[in-house]
């Protein structure tokens, strides 16, 4: 693959690719930007126009709309506290405390800092180690992928502002969520009580607005209304210089490699990684105090973690046939389409195209630096509009975002219940991270557990004993659940 | 009374009761799965044992620490907010996106404080309206329309 | 635009001489329902059938998506619309035969008029190319030897890998003897074939040829022409109504449509899955298209609602 590379940068450079990465990553940035409006539906969008492009441009807008929105929901998730996807929450809890604190620009400067970095490592990775990579996903069968999703789950704890206890009730509670509808196994219905619009269980992303941008109009409703024009002072990015950085490499680096591991893992996705790696920020960064009030390397744990997985999760994908996440499934239907079968062979029978792919894919990562500055530059002056038309379109805006999500205006129903809770909770100092993580890892955990029980005959012990991966995942987890404690005990006893 | 009966204390208590009937209705439903940990209800039994557990420290928690909670500004904007938001969700299925999106920002804006009658007709019309015109005449993914006409 | 107004309005016209009851149908746009995501498999068949259809139609045809429930949310919703021909889904065999015999939705064998079939591809039985069972009777032999030992994947439940698999050991005689694993999607269960934390699994070739998969059976009435040395299931001694299974689906309205504009909506899409842009689609993404007309296709429907009741008992669904 690495001889096309030549030919690949080649069409790359051309008028219509350098056209569809560029239009395509703006359009990315903007939509993912909007309060509401995901990559889910920037994908959608654009999927009618791939349709009658060539194989190369059709999968480049696709990756480009996907990279762009994800960068962009940092930008959303900083400034007005409302993530548009999952894989941005944990950019808000940091993200968001310094907006407050007037340091928005810079906020956003860690974010796109992170990103960019994130997702041109990935890239390089894929390049050159995509079927190493995959190999390595190919061992995390059922049990490990438990296992994983098990540290995964010890993030609520660190995420937890406030109350650990009520931090893990939200989880719980999350966890409960993703229950409703068909049971992974057999089939059959939970927790509908005979409606039919609950087979289909409650949707992540109408949860996710709900308790995070709708309770966020509804918090600022109750809150005193200020006559000035009063989100936050921000006046495009503005970029931290080498002596920020001073500090928190280690924990870019980091985040960056949790990103791409975790991509490359089917079925676990960005938003996973963001959290894993936040949690894993505030347990080594040397700045872990400050973690959720504010602090730099809580947003650079999350956002360089979430671009990386874009890489990661096409390395399956490429290099298997086996999507990594629901949009890198799109891109293989999209690749179908076009006469190609996906699978082992894909890299082999199709070297240009995938190279042509993967090149695209690293210059994206590099348009995100400049575009996003442009682009918050021009949308600077939309956040001083005053805040009763900022919290109206967000109402709106998140309505046309969720209705496409699956097409279901139940789906919105279930987005004004969870924004009315969330308000209700959110005033109780109930967390609402735990409750998105409780959400995303709780499907796989529940699926991958009673798999793992078929596939030992009900042994659960054999889980680690038998799987050396799971058994050192598990000690993991442990350890990430018992040192906060171990550590508050022994300041307990100093002070 | 001030000590049981506020905010915190009820919403904590109703988290426990939703737990506890969750619970309850595990058992409504019989299942024909051979073994326990293949029933559909083994893992949502688990988390809701845990929930209730963690709803039962908290409720306790609440009860001995006495904190003020963050005051409402102005009850009468917050309930207009939600009210219209909670309509406005569960009505687009039946009537559209456009007319719904109309009359929600016309009660929302003024509630928000806008009293400029021109500046909220305008808001008003033009951000569904752009909305509407985009996606359901010009990219063909149409947000639902009303009763009327196919065209909003 | 104008062009493609004029060229559209002159085939409706012709359209609608033909099926000479010109009541004006269609008025305004067709909406056809994919009850999945937008980008998957049924989703993109229905994009590229939509331009073909608008066409022979005469009136713009958008898709959308209403995902959810294995599809069954899509159906359960149309299922209570008004029949008047703008709102059609495309149902595969799951949606519309499987599902309702399976779960509590408000829709049934009575609940549509169908309007056409469009696609059909009969499911096979493989194995990972390493895999030390070459026939069904290797296959037989292992399992009588170690009950309990050897595993089959699905995308789910209820889906129609999980029948294909099941139809197979079913019809062997060995569906107690090995053990279900169900994944979120055929993704992931393709992983675990490739993996080895399942030794079977059951899809249509366009899947199978996405890894290093080597068939054991098809479930089709003949050998199939890129796998001449694969026995039919019949051949491997199964017998019906396990031994033919077809991944199908086609175009669906809400019981009660008009005659006429189930006429008008057939002819189109006699027109669009014949005209040459389809013809092409469905040569690159590997759709086999399969034909069928509104009475035709009814006569199947109900045909297979009923013959599938076996394999879902046999299930255990």
């Amino acid at each position: 693959m690495l001889s096309a590379l030549p030919e690949a940068i080649g069409i790359l450079l051309s008028v219509e690719g350098i056209l569809v990465l560029v239009l395509g990553t703006v359009l990315g940035i903007i939509l993912g930007a909007m309060p509401g409006i995901g990559s889910t539906v920037a994908v959608a969008i654009v999927l009618p126009f791939t349709l009658t492009m060539g194989q190369a441009p059709a999968i480049l807008l696709l990756l480009a709309v996907y990279a762009g929105s994800v960068y962009g929901g940092s930008i959303s998730a900083i400034l007005i506290n409302t993530p548009g996807t999952p894989q941005s929450a944990a950019t808000c809890l940091d993200g968001y405390p310094m907006a407050q604190r007037g340091e928005a620009g810079i906020a956003l400067g860690w974010a796109t800092v992170a990103s960019v970095v994130g997702g041109l490592v990935s890239a390089i990775v894929l390049i050159f180690a995509a079927p190493q990579l995959a190999a390595f996903a190919l061992q995390f069968g059922p049990i490990e992928t438990f296992a994983l999703i098990l540290l995964g789950m010890t993030c609520i704890v660190s995420v937890s502002t406030g109350s650990v206890v009520k931090g893990l009730m939200a989880g719980m509670i999350g966890i409960f969520l993703s229950t409703v509808g068909g049971d992974p196994i057999l089939g059959e219905m939970r927790f509908t009580f005979g409606n039919w619009q609950l087979f289909a269980g409650f949707n992540l992303l109408a949860v996710v607005i709900g308790v995070f941008a709708l309770s966020e109009v509804f918090i600022r409703a109750s809150a005193p209304i200020s006559r000035v024009s009063d989100l936050v002072a921000f006046n495009g990015i503005v970029l931290p210089s080498w002596q920020m950085w001073k500090g928190r490499l280690r924990n870019l680096t980091k985040s960056v490699a949790i990103g791409n591991v975790i991509g490359v893992l089917p079925g676990t996705g960005a938003a996973t990684a963001a959290f894993i790696s936040y949690a894993e920020g505030r347990r080594s960064s040397p700045n872990r105090d400050g973690f959720g009030k504010g602090e730099p390397d809580g947003i650079v744990s999350s956002e360089a973690a979430n671009n990386a997985v874009t890489g990661g999760a096409l390395v399956p994908t490429m290099a298997l046939g086996i999507p990594g996440d629901a949009i890198t499934a799109v891109m293989l239907a999209t690749l179908t389409l076009h006469g190609i079968t996906p699978g082992p062979k894909l890299v082999e029978d199709n070297p240009t195209l995938i190279a042509s792919i993967f090149a695209g894919f690293f210059i994206i990562n590099l348009l995100l630096l400049p575009l996003g500055m442009m682009l918050s530059r021009v949308a600077a002056p939309i956040l001083r509009v005053r805040e009763a038309f900022m919290m109206t379109a967000i109402v709106i805006l998140c309505a046309v975002g969720i209705y496409f999500v699956r097409g279901n205006p139940f789906d919105l129903l279930i987005m004004g219940g969870a924004g009315f809770v969330g308000f209700l909770l959110r005033r109780q100092g109930v967390p609402m991270a735990p409750l998105v993580i409780g959400m995303v890892l709780g499907p796989t955990l529940e699926l991958t557990l009673r798999q793992g029980l078929i596939l030992t005959d009900g042994n659960f012990l054999a889980f680690f004993t038998d799987h050396p991966i799971a058994m050192v995942l598990a000690i993991a987890a442990l350890l990430a659940l018992s040192l906060p404690l171990w550590r508050g005990l022994l300041t307990r006893r100093a002070a | 009374m001030q000590r049981f009966a506020n905010e915190r204390v009820i919403v904590q208590m109703v988290l426990l009761i939703v737990a506890v009937a969750l619970y309850a209705s595990t058992f409504q439903q019989s299942f024909s799965a051979s073994d326990v940990a293949q029933s559909p209800m083994f893992f949502p039994r688990i988390i809701l044992t845990l929930w209730i557990g963690l709803a039962i420290i908290a409720l306790i928690q609440t009860l001995r620490v006495q904190q003020t909670q963050t005051p409402i500004a102005s009850w009468a904007r917050i309930g207009v907010v939600i009210v219209a938001a909670l309509i406005y969700t569960n009505v687009i299925g039946a009537e559209g996106f456009f007319l719904p999106s109309v009359i929600f920002a016309l009660i929302c804006l003024p509630a928000f404080g806008i009293r400029n009658p021109f500046m909220i007709v305008l808001f008003a019309v033009l951000v569904p309206g752009a909305l509407v015109f985009l996606f359901n005449h010009t990219l063909g993914m149409p947000l639902p329309t009303s009763r009327f006409t196919y065209l909003f | 635009m104008k062009m493609k107004y004029l060229i559209s309005t002159a085939v409706a016209a012709v359209i609608a001489s033909s099926a000479a009851m010109a009541d004006g149908f269609p008025e305004r746009p067709i909406n056809l329902i994919a009850p999945f995501n937008a980008g998957g498999g049924t989703d993109l068949l229905l994009r590229g059938l939509a331009p073909h259809f608008a066409e022979a139609i005469g009136s713009e045809v958008f898709v959308s998506n209403m995902a959810g429930g294995s599809g069954t949310v899509a159906a359960s919703a149309l299922q209570g619309q008004r029949p008047d021909g703008y709102q059609l889904a495309y149902m595969s065999i799951t949606v519309s035969t499987i599902q309702p015999q399976i779960k509590d939705v408000p829709y049934g064998l009575d609940s549509w008029t169908p309007i056409c079939s469009v696609a059909a591809s009969p499911t096979l039985l493989f194995v990972a190319n390493d895999s030390p069972f070459q026939t069904a009777e290797d296959v037989v032999e292992a399992v009588k030897a170690e009950p309990g030992k050897y595993v089959y994947g699905s995308s789910g439940p209820g889906a129609m890998t999980h029948l294909t698999t099941v139809a197979a050991f079913a019809g062997l005689g060995i569906l107690d003897d090995m053990k279900h694993l169900p994944f979120q999607g055929s993704g992931p269960a393709i992983k675990e074939l490739t993996a080895g934390n399942i030794q079977f699994f059951g899809d249509t070739e366009a899947l199978m040829q996405r890894g290093d998969f080597r068939p054991l059976m098809v479930f089709n009435d003949t050998r199939l022409e890129n796998f001449p040395d694969t026995p039919t299931a019949t051949e491997v001694g199964i017998e019906a109504p396990l031994n033919e299974l077809y991944l199908w689906g086609g175009l669906f309205a809400p019981a009660g449509l008009e005659p006429d504009v189930t006429a008008k909506l057939e002819a189109a899409c006699e027109a669009s899955v014949a005209s040459d842009g389809f013809m092409e689609f469905a040569n690159n993404s590997g759709t086999v298209i399969n034909y069928r007309g509104a009475a035709e296709f009814d006569a199947f429907y109900r045909a297979q609602y009923q013959s599938n009741s076996s394999l879902i008992e046999a299930a255990g669904l």
